[in-house]
């Protein structure tokens, strides 16, 4: 961290601890506070939306039982604030788990759905369990008292404050460590994502409960600052407003969440006030006028695009004058702003100031973190994690049938592949090749059959597991991280080789930072043996297709696989590239890795392979060295077209 | 016994309307893989206005005029919420604009209809008919067969005119579909102009067994999801037996144990449902391809 930004974090720290003097309003303080309180949530409800990508409807009722956990601890039980607040941390991410565990299953708008729905549960049920939350009624608590002094609203200010801070710098170690790059990962491409080792549903889990959590510290926070709950606090509303917070402020930023949650809790404030709103639609109405006979007159716009914006701001000036009472078109209002937001402002304030600084001057911003280590040539290689015991056949597929309605895409294909081979798989378009990589690696469970890998049965596992038994493979299609740097592609596969918790990633203990360390050294060594390392810090989406697939096969190294499966490695590269992945293989093989490939071109094929099985309509057709293979009678008619006969 | 047919009846109605409203998701789903999140709301929507009209004329000339108002309903939330989230792909952003169009519609209703529930009143008598000790008000079988009418004949539509083969093709593949000369586009916000049709006549066939008000259509929404979930979201009639499912639950669960609960079974499971077989109980599931 440059030391401008360290500065800069002090001072906005202490510009923070001294407004309660320059506003003693216990109004304003109130405000502060609330802010704060919806600020550690956001950052929390970030995670859920911005990093894993996912719509959580759920939010106001886990900040309700965070709320309610303090409430109930406090008010039935009089347990005190020090150990109340940490009680709602792992109440409310129990039930964060409770609700994720089966939720996450699906996605988008399924798990919107659902999380609305657990949503409404728990509003009933704190409605209806009257033995322990006084129901409708509320309850009410006072603040704590500490060594005999009944702690004020400014006081409490100060909690928060520190609350949020800590907060703040938890969510930012997690999620600049392995587990954010993990939860990005998953977001950009969950199938990659899973074959190499990180489990999509394990790690939306995790994202979900560290969210409930902090949720829940949001909420036990909020019961001493109100000192007064009731159910419908935690409504429909509440959560429309911490996700037009969160993508308002701008996602995947730990000062969007603090924008977002100033806008929120102001917005009301200023709803309340005709005047002040007249005023500011007004200005709005102005701004977009002239921006739109700007934007016109230097045709940067149309005047097609230009309607819909000028008629809606001129509707809210006019509005304004029309009603005599705001409060009533709140969530319209709301609900304009989504739409607003979405429409115009997809990726928050902060995106659009960062698109403007951009502009002026680009060097001020990194999107990603620069890694410098350059790698050498002993780091490539590594043991894998399951040592290999198997001797002869590495893996064996029985009778593999897989099924897409009245279509066997393969139908009963035995494979074996010897230890410490180049195994080609060929066939015509369609024949099954890639269908039986999917099947190998779990990505499609098959109809029936069974696969053996190293003397373990891993039919039907999951393809995070399996990758986890050390099967690593490449995509048809390439599959990787394109938000992310080629360094981090890598380092997601490498992500096995993380052990430490997560305790060891917030207070960054030597343990963290020395496989860090390991890990970055390797990653850099995987580039400089595929040579990409000099485009190590380039965002992967970025590179040429030739290069994105050498990629890939650096990042399945990553895996330390016994077994490592290429699929059409040679396809988008020039002959000398290719000439230069051959002797890759070569040096993969070498390494005591064995590699099943599917190639079209022939002299790759014939070159490297040790034994090449053919595939033809979902069926094997022939199996031998590639010299007899090449030869046989079957493999020429499948390819060429030959007659009945002599087929 | 006799209370369990007694609730089971009652039951089946209030699937009934379920049904329909997951049916309506059904519609929007098969073509544009998209949910309209206020399609309670078209429901309360439907129901207020029909109670406006009802004010001016009987209750059988005000239905096609609330089925016209459903449908253009629903082509200003395709047009506003959807079909630019479509343009950019972005499935965060429907999910965000069609809630977003659902608390509008809620305040907006809330400012013209007011916050109180208002009662409907009922075309048919509300004196009980009695089947061996049974009480069935008239109405009840009255949402039983309009909510059978309006599902029948979307599906003959469907089935048999060319219009319905477009959007059929459309839902099987939509770029397909588009590269066979079908407007794709128009299907998309027909489908969705349908969807809003039946969710405003389940309002105008429900509102009189219930009361009528802004916040009607949240909760019924949601729970009708959960019906789509359990009959699938791909599967057409799979939605009457989660209706009848969820409904007799509802009720049971309302008597036996208080209506305070009432809603929790529905919700419950839906997150079973998800948890054991997201496709859906009558639904198949599909193998994503990479």
């Amino acid at each position: 961290m440059s030391l401008i930004k360290k500065i800069s974090i002090v001072l906005a720290i202490l510009i923070a601890a001294v407004l309660p003097a320059i506003w003693p309003n216990p109004y304003y303080v109130h405000l502060m506070v609330i802010i704060g309180i919806y600020a550690i949530l956001l950052l929390g409800l970030d995670i859920v939306v911005g990093y894993v990508g996912e719509v959580s409807l759920g939010h106001a009722a886990l900040f309700g039982i965070g709320s309610y956990t303090v409430g109930v601890l406090n008010f039935q039980l009089g347990v005190p604030f020090l150990l109340a607040i940490p009680a709602s941390i792992v109440v409310t991410a129990f039930f964060g788990a409770l609700l994720a565990l089966p939720a996450l299953r699906v996605n988008g708008p399924y798990l919107a759905m659902v999380t609305l729905a657990f949503g409404t549960i728990i509003q009933i049920l704190i409605n209806e369990m009257t033995f322990l939350t006084n129901g409708p009624m509320g309850l009410s608590i006072r603040k704590p008292v500490f060594f005999g002094h009944q702690i004020s609203g400014a006081d409490y200010y100060y909690i928060v404050l520190l609350a949020l801070v800590l907060t703040l710098f938890v969510v930012q170690r997690i999620l600049k460590s392995h587990l954010g790059r993990a939860f990005e990962a998953l977001h950009d491409s969950p199938i990659a994502s899973d074959c190499m080792g990180v489990s999509v549903y394990g790690y939306k889990v995790y994202a979900f409960v560290l969210s409930a959590g902090i949720a829940g510290l949001a909420g036990g926070l909020f019961t001493y600052s109100e000192e007064y709950i009731s159910p419908n606090t935690y409504n429909f509303e509440l959560t429309i407003l911490f996700l037009l917070a969160v993508i308002m402020g701008g996602r995947k930023t730990r000062i969007g969440p603090l924008l977002g949650a100033i806008i929120i809790v102001m917005l009301p404030n200023v709803l309340s006030d005709i005047e002040l709103f007249r005023t500011i639609a007004d200005g709005i109405a102005a701004i977009t006028v002239v921006y739109a006979v700007y934007a016109v007159a230097v045709s940067q716009r149309t005047v097609k695009q230009l309607v819909l914006p000028l008629i809606v701001t001129l509707g809210l000036a006019i509005s304004g004058y029309v009603m005599e009472n705001i409060t009533d078109q709140r969530l319209t209002i709301f609900g304009v702003m989504i739409l607003f937001v979405v429409y115009y402002l997809p990726n928050g304030i902060m995106e659009f100031l960062r698109g403007i600084v951009l502009k002026i001057r680009p060097q001020w911003i990194h999107r990603h973190e620069l890694i410098s280590e350059h790698g050498d040539k002993q780091h490539v290689w590594s043991v894998p994690d399951h040592p290999v015991s198997a001797r002869g056949y590495l893996l064996e597929a029985r009778n593999i049938v897989m099924q897409f309605g009245g279509l066997k895409a393969l139908n009963g294909v035995n494979l074996q592949i010897a230890k410490g081979t180049v195994h080609g798989l060929i066939g015509p378009n369609g024949s099954g090749k890639s269908t039986m990589m999917n099947v190998l690696t779990g990505i499609y469970k098959p109809t029936s059959g069974e696969i053996e890998f190293n003397n373990k049965n891993i039919t039907g596992a999951t393809p995070a597991s399996i990758a986890g038994e050390g099967i690593a493979r490449t995509f048809q299609n390439v599959q990787l991280f394109g938000e992310m740097t080629a360094i981090e592609n890598v380092l997601v596969g490498l992500h096995h080789t993380y052990r430490h918790s997560l305790l060891d990633v917030v207070f960054h203990t030597p343990r963290c930072r020395k496989e860090k360390h390991a890990a970055r050294v390797r990653a850099a060594s995987l580039l400089r043996f595929v040579g990409l390392i000099d485009l190590a810090n380039e965002e992967a989406r970025n590179l040429p297709y030739g290069k994105q697939r050498l990629l890939e096969i650096a990042r399945a190294l990553a895996l330390n696989p016994s077994l490592l499966l290429l699929d059409e490695p040679a396809a988008g590269l020039t002959a000398p590239d290719i000439r230069e992945l051959i002797a890759m293989i070569n040096k993969i093989r070498g390494h005591g890795i064995t590699v099943i490939l599917i190639e079209h071109h022939m002299d790759v094929v014939m070159s490297i392979c040790d034994t090449v099985t053919v595939l033809d309509f979902g069926q094997k057709i022939a199996e031998g060295t590639p010299a007899n293979v090449q030869s046989d009678e079957k493999v020429i008619g499948a390819y060429l077209g030959g007659s009945v006969q002599t087929a | 016994m006799e209370i369990l047919a007694q609730l089971i009846v009652s039951g089946i109605a209030l699937g009934m309307i379920y049904a329909v409203i997951a049916f309506g998701y059904q519609l929007t789903f098969a073509t544009s893989s998209t949910l309209n999140f206020g399609q309670g709301e078209a429901l309360m929507l439907g129901a207020l206005v029909g109670l406006t009209l009802v004010g001016h004329m009987s209750y059988w000339l005000m239905i096609p005029l609330v089925l016209v108002f459903g449908a253009l309903q629903g082509v200003f939330v395709e047009r506003v919420a959807v079909l630019p989230a479509l343009k950019t792909k972005s499935e965060f952003g429907w999910i965000m604009t069609t809630i977003s169009l659902a608390i509008i519609f809620k305040n907006v209703a809330e400012n013209i209809w007011g916050h109180d529930d208002l009662t409907f009143p009922s075309p048919l008598p509300t004196e009980p008919l009695q089947f061996y000790g049974i009480r069935v008000l008239p109405m009840e079988i009255l949402v039983v067969l309009g909510a059978l009418a309006i599902m029948i004949a979307v599906e003959i539509f469907n089935r048999k005119s060319i219009y319905g083969k477009a959007v059929v093709a459309t839902s099987n593949d939509r770029d397909a579909a588009g590269l066979m000369g079908i407007n794709t586009g128009v299907v998309i916000t027909f489908s969705y102009a349908l969807s809003s049709m039946t969710a405003a006549f389940a309002g105008v066939l429900v509102a009189p067994l219930t009361l009528t008000g802004a916040t009607m259509g949240v909760v019924l929404g949601l729970k009708a999801f959960a019906v789509a979930i359990i009959g699938g979201l791909n599967s057409g009639m799979g939605v009457i037996g989660g209706g009848l499912l969820l409904g007799i639950a509802e009720t049971t669960t309302g008597y036996y144990i208080s209506t305070g609960y009432k809603d929790v079974p529905g919700l419950l499971l839906l997150l079973l449902v998800l948890a054991i077989k997201p496709a859906g109980m009558f639904g198949k599931s599909v193998i994503k391809k990479v």
